[in-house]
């Protein structure tokens, strides 16, 4: 019976290997500093949604989705729906985005911006075990910290993007939130992140 | 054509329409006066711009867009033609830029100019149609694109820039393999499972540092989506297989007979019969589940079988030999099948009827294995193909399916009401039934035959001889002296052992006994006896030879025309440099694998495409006499 059992385990496993994005998995364990010198790690917030932005405000991209208030009303509505927002900079020293604390904070402040914490990934360990590779690229995690969304914040990316409207785009971060407080599942899990290559060292 | 150009300083770059892992090819709105319609932006092939740990693509220094600008109807010169571009300039960092255009085009006729020239030469790099044979395979998240090169032109490298997201990994080397006549690059899939469509994009063959692109476009079998739909038809079907295999000639004996027995039973009390049933279910049912977990563990350790594959074992053939002969010697002789079977058994020397059917159960499963192979292979090997937890099912379903009617007349046995009473008949019906277990016995005698030398046969037949003899003395052994009656046990006992040690087990496991190692003797003895022969030049590190042999070679529908036609199948394995095979791949012109010879029975061998596919490989060798 044991060997059984045994068998029984193999299988499955076997059987939830098949893909290979993150998708539906345990979303990898962190724990980083954030702009106020906390220590803050993603399994703490289990029990509620968790909203990943990797960001570098010197990105064309990002710069756009702040000044027209596309992120920040991303994340108004994130907060609204009893979830984390947490934004990660992975830019190594002396690369774009990579900013101080003060800094950071500042940021904050100038563009009305309202993250629940502001991490530092200087060695972006944490932005290669997501797979990370623009700014924006996000992430939802659900509130059994399983990783249940990736990719672009809407659907305004390919050529053309600085002329689009973004208010007038297919918010993917909004519609995840609010698919995951009725279900599971959401429709669209996987999109193609676009912006500006992370700053990572090399 | 208009061409737009853009002057990046050193170091910057701008970017191709898929940009890669990040970043945004250029846009261009054209504001046209009527009458003009502009074209979609015609991108000159890309290269490949790393970003560590990314990978982007695009345009070093300079690159001109073209947009082909075509009249609709008359219109009125001098044209006034504007656009808008919006692009990126990357280095380390990104600047989005935007720029005005504005043109003037009065009436006249073409001169060269500088301009001009540019707007040609950039015109050659657009990607055209690639007008050669190619295929793509995926396997294991790799693709595979084979192409054949006609022409004889060859590409010291190929690269392949995928147009959409999700298909391919961007950072992964790409492999680039070149065989005589075709190529062969191994592209590793994209981590985000997007199921697409098709392979499409563009590849850069360089030909003396020279590149050329080319766009392709291969549909892909998504195989997921398929059998998610199917797969509840797929359990219903397992479930009526299940039902048809107990008439089966592997199955159909054992039941009858056990069956026959319920009628006995029946003129006593009913409740007994229900717990057979019950019992018989369970090991039927559990063996089922085994065989399905057995299968997905081996699949999870990276074997690939397929359902049959029990017969791929000479070990597996013979033992299933030996127990046809035995149970068609038990029907046909005194010995009864099932609690003398029990004694036989080292496992159970029971006289308990629970387990008895319970073992009946397994038994079933175990000679029905032979019958499931032709009958359910391919139906079985897609199960195979799902996720653990579907084939589970199916097999679960294959179980119920076969244990049903015996279940039923367990409970019910008044259904056999339509029999005549039990007499003399059973016993006649039981003797003929040997003849069904014995003719299964001569199919995989067939099938051993294909895989194993002549000799080797008949040493399986004297083993099946000496079985019969153990059988026979343990029938005629009577005799009241204990004495004799444990020296007749041992000696059948012994008869027994050694029909079992001839058995042939020194095949290995993986290899089809039908792939022979090529030597020249071998391949001149096999030519003078004037006997078909496919010569298989392979090597592990081959690319091209590996995706030949896993979509062509070695599909189930190509193993079962080689096996038919008896064409001897010689694989020369040139992993290792071998001077042997290098000499005769010299006579064919080659000096490397791939490569495929079909000999006929007389006169020169044909040489047989680099790239096979199923239907051609089973054209060729229908067709070969």
């Amino acid at each position: 019976m044991k060997i059984f059992l045994n068998l029984l385990t193999i299988s499955l496993l076997s059987g939830s290997c098949f893909g290979s994005t993150l998708i539906d998995q345990k979303a990898p364990d962190f724990s980083l500093f954030d702009s106020y010198g906390k220590e803050i790690s993603l399994n703490s917030f289990e029990g509620k949604k968790v909203v990943i932005e990797w960001t570098n405000h010197g990105c064309p991209f990002v710069a756009k989705h702040y000044k027209t208030g596309n992120m920040q009303s991303t994340q108004e509505f994130t907060i609204e729906n009893d979830a984390i927002w947490l934004s990660v900079i992975s830019s190594a020293p002396g690369t774009q985005g990579f900013v101080s604390s003060d800094e950071a904070n500042e940021l904050t402040a100038s563009r009305e911006a309202s993250p629940s914490h502001v991490l530092f990934d200087p060695t972006g360990r944490v932005g290669k075990m997501y797979n990370a590779k623009t700014t924006p690229h996000m992430y939802i995690v659900n509130k059994n910290g399983v990783l249940k969304y990736e990719g672009a914040i809407d659907d305004a990316g390919g050529r053309g993007f600085m002329f689009k409207d973004l208010l007038n785009a297919t918010n993917y971060i909004k519609k995840g939130l609010i698919e995951l407080s009725t279900g599971n599942k959401v429709s669209t899990p996987v999109t193609k992140p676009y912006g500006c290559s992370v700053k990572y060292a090399s | 054509m208009v061409g737009v150009k853009f002057e990046l300083e050193e170091g910057w770059h701008t970017y191709w329409k898929n940009p890669g892992d990040a970043g945004e090819g250029a846009s261009i709105e054209w504001n046209l006066p009527e009458g003009l319609i502009a074209s979609k932006i015609l991108w000159p092939g890309p290269h490949k711009i790393p970003v560590e740990p990314l990978m982007t693509f695009g345009y070093n220094n300079e690159v001109v867009l073209l947009t082909k600008i075509s009249l609709a109807q008359d219109v009125v010169f001098p044209l006034d033609i504007k656009a808008k571009v919006g692009w990126f300039t990357c280095k380390d960092i990104c600047i989005p830029q935007e720029g005005e255009i504005n043109l003037k085009i009065n009436q006249g006729n073409k001169i060269p100019t500088t301009n001009s020239y540019e707007i040609d030469s950039y015109f050659k790099s657009v990607p055209t149609t690639f007008n050669q044979n190619y295929r793509v395979e995926k396997l294991d998240e790799k693709f595979f694109l084979q192409t054949e090169i006609g022409d004889g032109k060859h590409y010291e490298n190929v690269y392949f820039f995928p147009e959409e997201y999700g298909l391919t990994n961007y950072v992964d080397e790409q492999k680039y393999e070149k065989n005589l006549n075709s190529f062969i690059l191994e592209v590793n899939a994209s981590d985000a499972n997007l199921n697409l469509q098709t392979f499409t994009g563009v590849i850069e063959a360089t030909n003396n540092e020279e590149p050329s692109y080319f766009e392709i476009s291969y549909p892909l079998t998504t195989e997921e989506s398929n059998a998610e739909q199917s797969i509840f038809l797929l359990i219903i079907f397992a479930f009526i297989g299940g039902l048809i295999l107990n008439i089966m000639p592997c199955v159909f004996p054992i039941l009858s007979i056990k069956i026959l027995r319920f009628m006995e039973h029946s003129e006593n009390s009913t409740i007994k019969t229900y717990k057979f049933g019950l019992y018989y279910s369970l090991g039927a049912i559990m063996s089922f589940l085994i065989i399905a977990f057995i299968l997905i563990f081996l699949k999870a350790s990276g074997e690939s079988i397929g359902w049959g594959f029990q017969l791929q074992y000479p070990l597996v053939i013979s033992i299933l030999f030996y127990l046809f002969i035995a149970l068609g010697f038990m029907f046909m002789s005194n010995l009864v099948f099932g609690s003398q079977l029990g004694q036989l058994s080292s496992i159970a020397r029971v006289k308990n009827e629970s387990l008895e059917s319970f073992l009946t159960g397994i038994l079933a499963v175990v000679v029905a294995s032979p019958c499931t192979a032709p009958f359910m292979g391919s139906a079985i090997g897609f199960a195979l193909l799902q996720p653990g937890i579907n084939s589970i099912f199916i097999f679960l379903s294959l179980g119920i399916g076969f244990a049903l009617p015996y279940f039923i007349l367990s409970v019910k046995p008044s259904l056999l009401a339509f029999l005549p009473k039990p007499g003399a008949w059973m016993e006649t019906f039981k003797q003929f039934m040997a003849f069904p277990m014995w003719g299964s016995a001569l199919w995989l005698l067939w099938v051993l035959s294909g895989q194993v030398d002549t000799d080797t046969v008949i040493l399986v037949l004297i083993g099946g001889l000496l079985i019969s003899l153990s059988l026979w003395l343990l029938e005629k052994n009577t005799t009241e002296v204990r004495f004799i009656q444990w020296i007749v046990r041992l000696i059948s006992l012994i008869l027994l052992l050694f029909s079992l040690w001839i058995i042939p087990t020194s095949y290995s496991e993986k290899e089809t006994e039908t792939e022979l190692v090529y030597s020249e003797a071998m391949l001149k003895e096999y030519r003078d006896s004037k006997e078909l022969i496919f010569l298989n030049f392979t090597a592990d590190w081959c690319i091209t030879c590996k995706v030949n042999e896993r979509v062509a070679l070695k599909t189930n529908a190509v193993n079962e025309i080689i096996r038919k036609k008896n064409i001897k199948y010689i694989e020369a394995d040139w992993t290792r440099k071998d001077s042997i095979i290098a000499k005769k791949l010299e006579e064919f012109g080659r000096t490397g694998v791939p490569l495929y010879l079909l000999y006929p029975s007389e006169g020169e061998p044909i040489i047989l495409p680099e790239i096979l596919t199923e239907d051609t490989l089973i054209n060729y060798l229908s067709e070969i006499k």
